[in-house]
């Protein structure tokens, strides 16, 4: 069943992309992960352009994360004051982001570029996870322990604010550079950045661990919807045909993911992920290398 | 013959145990003073059990971990106050018992496990809401699975009114 989708400017099979939404939800009710940096990279790979896959990814990502943040709100898990910190940097982030994607785009290397930066994240993530799950499954329970109220030259910094929720007492610097950080990643690539956002968090931040799932989906839903905003709008890729079909298979995929997970959990599972991550890197990385099939005729400059 | 009865029947009062599920609803007071009045007026212990939440499945098995130990240590936390309120009413520490999973599956698979257990106290919210998840669930489909008996406290009582039901 070939559709044309009008913004990417090509006919896909429907049942493809439902196929391929449901698939992504899967996965990501699964483990619990946006699903944005499967699908981006897939898309790219199916051989819609980079800009529309960056796009729907972000969409995809918003509507597999409001539910989420629903549910999360309701059982109080939210830093909303933090959030907002976060949140006002990740907006100027993907404004920077997108800006960033523009100029790529004017000198067309937008394909390059997004494949690159999956190359390097998901590499560095992947390879990260594989390691942190294989350490694990040999030693079993590892007790990592932090020290709480650690002081770094970080609590030096001016402008303090008092996050009550997370118990917290710090600049607004650090959190609005990591949300900055996480909208350019969000920007360029079109994931959430909930796998980043979460140990950064915890790591940097010191934030207790009940309320960083929660306060990472606040960031995410809104810095997403904020990148499709603009994409939309300076861009123009947002395919809403192509978002539409993704968005019905993914609903489907994440309900049974979801059901599924909740049997399967542990260092298995993590190391399954990390796996994935890094074959999708290796696919694109390879999609970089491999010598052109016709190496004089360029492709369409998007 | 009578005063052996008495006697007997004074130890199995000092025996019984009066079970409260810790949850994080405003009724868990009620049903905690609830159990230290009785086991104080007419002898028996308190237990307390706590139900944590499993952690998710996160990405990163290090954020995963500490998150666990968190919990943990929250749960622990909570317990041990209460175990020192127990210990003002009743005079001694209650039996702490820290699961991890669905609370009403883990309720059930005490009482079968736990023979010590004689008594499970509940407490209904006070609004009209209904009583919460545990007595609904446990007075309607899981009913049959209950191995002791149950109290239900209402939740609007207060502490006067408390002191004079036990």
């Amino acid at each position: 069943m070939q559709v044309y989708l009008p913004i990417a400017e090509m006919s896909v099979d429907a049942l493809l992309l439902m196929g391929l939404g449901f698939g992504v939800g899967w996965l990501s009710g699964l483990f619990g992960v946006g699903g944005g940096f499967l699908l981006t990279p897939l898309l790219i790979l199916i051989g819609i352009p980079s800009p529309v896959a960056v796009a729907s990814g972000a969409n995809q990502t918003l509507g597999a994360s409001v539910s989420g943040l629903i549910a999360q709100w309701r059982r109080g898990n939210v830093d909303a004051k933090m959030g907002t910190v976060l949140l006002a940097g990740g907006v100027v982030g993907s404004f920077a982001g997108v800006q960033l994607f523009a100029l790529l785009r004017r000198v067309g290397q937008v394909d390059l570029a997004v494949s690159l930066f999956y190359v390097v994240v998901l590499g560095t993530v992947g390879a990260l996870m594989v390691l942190e799950s294989v350490r694990a499954i040999l030693r079993r329970r590892t007790a990592v322990r932090r020290k709480l109220h650690e002081h770094t030259w970080a609590h030096g910094l001016p402008m303090k604010m008092r996050f009550r929720k997370s118990r917290l007492y710090i600049s607004v610097i650090p959190p609005f550079l990591v949300g900055f950080g996480i909208g350019v990643l969000s920007a360029v690539m079109g994931v959430g950045g909930g796998f980043m956002l979460v140990p950064a968090m915890i790591y940097l931040l010191g934030m207790p661990t009940s309320v960083v799932i929660g306060t990472s989906l606040f960031q995410v839903v809104f810095v997403a919807a904020n990148v499709t905003l603009l994409q939309a709008w300076q861009l123009g890729t947002v395919d809403i045909l192509l978002t539409l079909l993704l968005l019905a298979g993914g609903v489907a995929g994440a309900q049974f993911g979801a059901a599924m997970g909740t049997r399967l959990r542990g260092e298995e599972t993590r190391a399954l992920l990390g796996l994935l991550v890094l074959s999708v890197a290796l696919s694109l990385l390879w999609g970089l290398l491999k010598p052109p099939g016709n190496l004089y005729s360029a492709g369409p400059a998007f | 013959m009578t005063e052996t009865a008495a006697e007997k029947a004074a130890t199995a009062r000092r025996d019984r145990v009066f079970l409260v599920v810790v949850d994080d609803s405003p009724e868990r007071e009620v049903a905690l003073r609830y159990a230290c009045l009785r086991a104080r007026n007419g002898g028996g212990r308190v237990a307390l059990l706590r139900v944590m939440e499993p952690v998710p499945m996160i990405e990163w098995a290090g954020v995963g971990a500490m998150m666990e130990e968190e919990r943990r240590e929250e749960a622990e936390k909570l317990l041990s106050g209460l175990g020192a309120q127990v210990q003002e009413i009743t005079g001694s520490l209650p039996i702490v018992v820290i699961r991890e999973g669905e609370p009403r599956d883990e309720l059930l698979t005490l009482l079968e496990e736990d023979p010590r257990i004689s008594i499970l106290v509940l407490a209904s919210a006070a609004g009209s809401g209904g009583p919460g998840p545990l007595i609904s669930a446990l007075t309607g489909r899981y009913a049959a699975r209950v191995r002791v008996p149950m109290t239900i406290v209402p939740g609007g009582l207060d502490d006067k009114e408390l002191e004079r039901v036990t």
